[in-house]
């Protein structure tokens, strides 16, 4: 396991940098919207806070820190905060391959394509597209959470925006409950899924769905994908653990402990593996760690898309 | 040998946690929790109950095992939010630490 302190401090000075945990510019990061026709005013803003385009870096950085944990470079992890930033740049851009980044931003394009193909009135602007900082919630550095948050609260309120619809658990949770708490600023915010109105008729196909912890019981938002399932015709398996009682896929531990995340999730895979169906993910954190268990796995976005 | 702070669960409702004397120790968190490990969160609730403040320090690494999933949470039977009271200890020793490293 790795020193909290390090790990946490390296972040929170990532933020402070970049608004986003690794140091590196959001524009480099965020690039799915670019061959896209983006309209730039409307009722609501879609809000990605950067989770699904995040994974491919994350993932890079998971597997680095799984090699090192435990080591005797361990304790040295702390010091990447002084690398200077051209050379974070230039890591960042070799990090993660273009596959990885393509199949990620596939998702939040899939996500894009939901919401006009149901109807929804939308906009997105990139350069209001923040990192949502919960990861220092998380660990345990509100004083750097709420500095981060309010900033992010009140650039979007001076742009007049109210309404968010968000992609990912953990921006949802931020936004709609850690937000108005740390910030005083409220946001109206939905979940792409909830406003999803593709529909078809597959009744060949079933699935399980596998509830991350944050839609599952602290938003206790399950009901919405499982009818967006519905609405396509296609039936589920359930899993032993769903809903309020969902697993978790270890994702938090990430960023101290990749070898307690691989504890927990390979007790998850095996429940989800029981129900003989492929999975329906719906967290990029989740879905990345089920790929790389080898689960047969998609994202939401990615199977309603194929419909709409 | 631990010192018991009396007036810790004052300390801790600065930290976020409103909830450290609801705890009538049932082990419910300790037996769904996932790490499945030294009955964790149920001991370090004990240690906040008491006020063992310098037994939380010298374990305090073992908070960040916590995955935040909220489990113990969701079924305990005393609404006392042992998930939250793991992440407001977590907020503690961050400060702890982050004071040490200043002096």
């Amino acid at each position: 396991m790795y020193d909290p302190k390090a790990i946490i401090d390296l972040i929170a000075a990532n933020v402070r940098k970049t608004r986003n945990p690794f140091g590196a510019p959001s524009s480099l990061l965020n690039r799915w919207w670019r061959d896209i026709p983006l309209r730039r005013e409307g009722d609501a803003m879609l809000f990605t806070g950067l989770m699904y385009q995040s994974v491919p870096y994350i993932e890079q950085t998971t597997k680095r820190l799984a090699r090192l944990e435990d080591s005797f470079w361990a304790r040295y992890v702390g010091l990447g905060r002084y690398v200077p930033s051209f050379l974070v740049c230039l890591g960042f851009r070799l990090m993660a391959t273009d596959r990885e980044k393509r199949k990620f931003d596939s998702m939040v394009r899939d996500i894009h394509k939901i919401l006009v193909k149901s109807n929804v009135d939308f906009f997105y602007r990139p350069e209001l597209d923040y990192y949502s900082g919960i990861l220092l919630h998380d660990l345990g550095d509100e004083e750097g959470f709420a500095r981060h948050a309010s900033f992010v609260a009140k650039t979007l309120k001076a742009k007049g925006i109210e309404k968010l619809i968000t992609v990912d658990p953990h921006t949802t949770y931020a936004m709609k409950v850690l937000y108005p708490k740390v910030t005083g600023e409220s946001f109206q915010v939905k979940t792409y899924f909830e406003l999803s109105k593709v529909t078809a008729n597959d009744g060949s196909k079933r699935v399980t769905l596998h509830d991350p912890c944050f839609y599952g019981r602290y938003l206790e938002l399950s009901d919405a994908p499982r009818r967006v399932i519905d609405n396509l015709g296609i039936g589920h398996v359930p899993v032993r653990s769903s809903g309020v009682f969902t697993s978790c896929c270890g994702g938090p531990a990430e960023s101290v402990s990749p070898r307690l995340t691989a504890e927990v999730l390979h007790r998850r895979v095996e429940e989800l593996k029981a129900t003989g169906a492929p999975v329906v993910a719906m967290c990029p954190i989740c879905l990345g760690n089920l790929l790389r268990a080898g689960v047969q796995a998609e994202d939401l976005s990615t199977l309603v898309a194929r419909y709409a | 040998m631990a010192l018991v702070y009396p007036q810790f669960a004052e300390e801790l409702k600065r930290c976020g946690v409103e909830t450290t004397l609801e705890c009538f120790n049932r082990g419910t968190c300790a037996a769904i929790c996932p790490l499945i490990d030294e009955h964790f969160p149920r001991k370090m609730i004990r240690y906040a109950q008491v006020g063992a403040r310098d037994k939380i320090l010298a374990n305090a690494r073992d908070l960040w095992r916590c995955l935040h999933c909220g489990l113990c949470t969701q079924t305990c039977p005393r609404g006392a939010n042992p998930g939250e009271l793991i992440l407001g200890l977590r907020r503690l020793a961050l400060k702890h630490w982050r004071r040490q490293s200043h002096v």
